[in-house]
């Protein structure tokens, strides 16, 4: 069975080199990080410099919040959509008015959405921003919930009732292990829209900035200065040491 | 029986009311949208009124090019993207211990908690002239001189892309790909189909649902890009989304509303043309009850 | 005046919840701050406007300052204070002028009671350069009055790598088929417009009565030469923004460019030997205004308040910290504040400011033409250079 020995070697081979791809345009920043460090200043100099620059801590808390909120409440949502699709029946218009704001160029919608809340008179705030991510991220939670109800077979609930459950019971105690994954993932997937999501935000933010939307702004006009990168750096470096943590936690609680 | 009418009313307040609300924001600023296209513009902003000079200037000026563009791009894009993605996802799904499962995924996330215009200009760090890539190409002698067309080119803007959706990709068709029941591959192989067939005839329709998330939201990043084209495009490679910025700078709010409304309206009726070619139901699955 | 969208947005308001908006937007707890007398003002800033620290003119006035960034772009300005709640949010935008005839037809700025100004009348800056007649008003005022303060000032050409194309002096520079393939022009079609237009005039090969405003068939003109350039694959790239910008001269990867002074200094700054040019056919002059926004939640303290901010940047110590940070000359009061305060500017500090400032009179002694930043027929230049980017 050489050949799915050497099939097997190709095949992760392909993953590495994906994963380089992905990783690689992260070095440039964490090198500009570094920018002036060094001599006197000592070699974080720039990251010392990220608690400093108030602005940028207005943002990152904003931030913090802003994502939290949305990915608390676009898997509910999501959950509420799905469920809407099996009990009415209508699955078309269902998918399709949720998923229409996937198809709105960023800007446009960010613009209406903007329009359409001054002109019922709700003023910029942090819920007008998490509103308009929540509708940026909805459709996407909604198809990674419907994907993984689409493998859930409903005989379970079926059989949950007639076992004396209510309705209520049987979905937190049979559906919800079943689709965990797929809720989990969704408000990850929130969280990183979130955090991404710039354009829409930069409209109806009113007197505040999100971190992206600072960058964005700084970017175009001052060019970033070192302890944006800094903050970057820090992000990557955070997030890898989740992983790294993740996998050896995983890995002790199922022995093989 | 008594106790059946409060329930009711918390059943739908909690079920209906927010996807009512939810419907009513999403709605909301379409309507909007649709409507200011067909304002007139005057001056610096606009009058209400019906007048389809938007959309005449829209078709026939060169950004219905741009349109084409933007529609060959995001749809050529998805398709490399579900041929990279999809294997990743299987490989996940069948070959990798349960325990690297949820790490390796996140790997695939880590990069987006990086700015994306940022992972883009990284990109155009890497590619320049005199960037790491083009001075190890010369310098292992690969390549007489850099190479100009790896950046602000076609090339640069797909590598973009890719890179930048591809793995928003992977989490949807490993999602379906692992919730397979895994009797029903073993039913094949004991009425006697090869793993190809197996893969062809079972799994893979098996996957559909998450191939189709996947593909809509690699679809939907390509075509809403706009970072993209200005950092790695060069000499004013135009997408939708700069086409419609470029109109707001000179606050032609009902051009640029024209272009949204045709672009959104495309976009459904492609949807409505898929469902009509493949069965809805078959994406939805168990979910409607088979 | 077309009231249209605004008329039909202020017709219906939710007081209460705008006012709380507009408190929680400065983020900034009025707690420890005598709250008869202090506002909490919203800046709305591109960028370039914003020195990092506010403390001096909040110890010096009792207000609090709280700085949002905003897009430069036109849309980008006029979208946030339109669709985005920017006008019940901010008080003082600080954009680069020009800008007034879409503000001021949209209501959505407030002109100018000068007298309350101490800093305005000896500004020999506004008196020179900006007065009523020329230009150079346009970037300040609108129709017989005053609407912004300005803030910046600067003169634009273009950049170039001397080691790699020797001394340029002209805008032929960026379309010299010599250096075809490393030349890179900023994504903006009244700069990068009128500075070909100079050319094309300078060399004869177009007659264009007024390059700060066009023609139709004028643009037209241009972008078609620009085709025919692109086409021949002059240009590497067209950029959009200045971390862009700077990379392309620091990675060496055009030799000539299109763009604004600072990417000349954050270049030297790392190390790369780049030069500002001197064309012979002048300069692109522009300034950056602060305007007051007409935000019907501002009460009449914040009003004052706007205008002791108003008059703090037409001050010293603001004039010389914009010049270091960002190269661009501001008031008259920076220089010699600069050189009067040794504990807060070093020498070394003092004398760039000098340096800078004399740079960028020079420059508006030179002249040239002042940049237009809403020409007359806008639609025109924008629809040409999608023609252009598209080719």
């Amino acid at each position: 069975m050489t050949l799915s020995r050497i099939g097997t070697a190709v095949a992760w081979a392909f993953v590495a080199v994906v994963m380089l791809f992905l990783y690689a345009p992260l070095v440039p920043p964490v090198i500009r990080s570094f920018a002036g460090a060094g001599g006197d200043a000592g070699l974080f100099v720039n990251y010392a410099a990220i608690i400093d620059d108030q602005r940028l801590m207005r943002a990152a808390r904003l931030t913090v919040v802003v994502g939290f909120l949305v990915a608390v409440i676009t898997p509910v949502l999501g959950l509420l959509a799905a469920e809407m699709v099996r009990v009415l029946r209508i699955p078309r218009l269902i998918v399709g008015v949720v998923l229409v704001p996937l198809f709105v160029p960023g800007i446009s919608m960010g613009l209406a959405t903007g329009l359409f809340f001054q002109s019922l008179g709700i003023a910029p705030s942090v819920l007008t921003i998490t509103a308009v991510q929540v509708l940026w991220a909805l459709p996407f939670a909604f198809l990674i919930i419907l994907t993984v109800m689409a493998s859930f077979d409903p005989v379970y609930r079926e059989a949950a009732y007639m076992s004396g459950a209510t309705r209520l019971q049987a979905f937190f105690e049979v559906e919800v292990p079943h689709i965990r994954q797929g809720l989990l993932g969704a408000a990850i997937f929130s969280l990183i829209l979130s955090f991404n999501e710039t354009i829409r935000t930069s409209v109806v933010q009113g007197g505040r900035n999100t971190v992206q939307t600072y960058l964005w702004a700084q970017y175009q006009q001052v060019g970033l200065s070192p302890n944006l990168f800094a903050l970057m750096t820090v992000l990557i470096v955070a997030t890898l040491l989740l992983i790294a943590v993740l996998a050896v936690l995983d890995a002790r609680a199922r022995p093989e | 029986m008594r106790r059946a009418l409060p329930r009711i009313v918390t059943r739908a307040a909690a079920l209906w009311l927010p996807l009512a609300i939810l419907f009513v924001l999403i709605l909301g600023p379409l309507t909007i949208t649709l409507v200011i296209s067909f304002w007139e513009k005057v001056g610096f902003s606009m009058r209400p009124g019906f007048t389809v000079d938007n959309y005449v200037t829209f078709f026939s000026g060169v950004r219905l090019q741009v349109l084409g563009r933007s529609l060959w791009v995001a749809f050529s894009s998805t398709l490399l993207m579900l041929v990279i993605a999809y294997p990743i996802a299987w490989l996940i799904a069948t070959r990798v211990r349960p325990a690297l499962v949820r790490p390796l995924l996140f790997l695939f996330a880590g990069p987006f908690l990086v700015n994306y215009v940022v992972r883009t200009f990284g990109w155009s760090e890497l590619l320049s002239r005199n960037g790491p890539v083009n001075s190890t190409l010369v310098r292992i002698g690969l390549a007489d001189a850099p190479l100009d067309w790896l950046l602000y080119s076609d090339f640069a803007v797909y590598l973009g892309l890719v890179t930048a959706y591809m793995p928003f990709m992977v989490f949807p068709i490993w999602l379906s790909l692992s919730g397979i029941d895994r009797r029903l591959t073993e039913a094949s192989w004991m009425l006697g189909e090869g793993p190809v067939s197996t893969f062809v005839r079972v799994v893979f329709p098996l996957s559909l649902p998450g191939v189709f998330a996947a593909a809509i939201f690699g679809f939907v990043g390509a075509f809403g890009e706009v970072a993209v084209s200005l950092i790695l495009g060069g000499t004013g490679y135009q997408l939708l989304g700069n086409a419609i910025q470029s109109a707001l700078n000179v606050l032609h709010y009902p051009l640029a509303a024209a272009i949204s409304s045709v672009s959104t309206l495309l976009m459904l009726a492609f949807l409505v043309l898929w469902s009509r070619f493949f069965d809805i139901r078959l994406f939805l699955g168990k979910i409607l009850g088979r | 005046m077309s009231n249209g969208m605004r008329g039909a947005l202020t017709r219906r308001k939710l007081l209460k919840l705008g006012a709380s908006g507009a408190v929680v937007a400065g983020g900034i707890p009025l707690i420890g701050v005598p709250a008869a007398a202090a506002s909490n003002l919203t800046l709305a800033d591109i960028g370039v406007g914003d020195t990092g620290d506010w403390s001096k003119f909040t110890e010096a006035s009792g207000h609090q300052v709280n700085v949002v960034s905003i897009g430069n772009a036109p849309a980008a300005v006029v979208n946030q204070l339109l669709a985005g709640g920017g006008l019940t949010s901010f008080n003082v935008v600080n954009i680069v002028g020009g800008m007034q005839e879409p503000l001021v037809e949209n209501d959505l700025i407030r002109p100018l009671e000068t007298d309350r100004l101490s800093n305005w009348q000896d500004n020999e800056y506004i008196s020179r350069y900006l007065a009523e007649g020329t230009p150079g008003f346009d970037f300040i005022g609108y129709r017989d009055q005053f609407f912004g303060v300005p803030t910046v000032f600067q003169g634009d050409s273009f950049a170039y790598l001397p080691e790699e194309t020797g001394e340029l002096d002209s805008y032929a520079a960026p379309l010299d088929p010599k250096f075809r393939g490393f030349v890179a022009l900023e994504d903006n079609y009244t700069t990068a417009g009128q500075k070909t237009a100079l050319f094309l005039n300078a060399s004869g090969q177009a007659r264009i009565a007024d390059p700060a405003d066009m023609t139709p068939e004028e643009v037209k003109t241009v972008v078609d030469f620009l085709i025919e350039k692109k086409r021949e694959g002059q240009f590497r790239v067209i950029w959009s923004s200045f971390e862009q910008a700077v990379n392309l001269l620091t990675s060496r990867e055009v030799h000539v460019m299109d763009c604004w002074e600072p990417m000349v200094f954050a270049a030297r700054e790392q190390g790369v030997e780049a030069t500002y040019a001197a064309p012979k056919e002048g300069y692109l002059l522009w300034a950056m205004s602060a305007y007051i926004v007409n935000n019907p939640q501002a009460s009449d303290e914040d009003l004052e308040a706007s205008y002791q901010l108003l008059d703090f940047m037409l001050d010293g110590w603001y004039g010389a910290k914009i010049t270091l940070l960002r190269g661009y000359m501001t008031n008259p009061r920076a220089v010699e504040y600069a050189r009067a305060h040794p504990d807060e500017f070093t020498a070394e500090e003092a004398a760039r400011v000098a340096e800078i400032t004399e740079g960028v009179k020079a420059k508006f002694e030179k002249g040239g033409t002042w940049q237009n930043r809403w020409p007359t027929h806008v639609d025109a230049y924008e629809e040409q250079w999608q023609r252009f980017k598209a080719a």
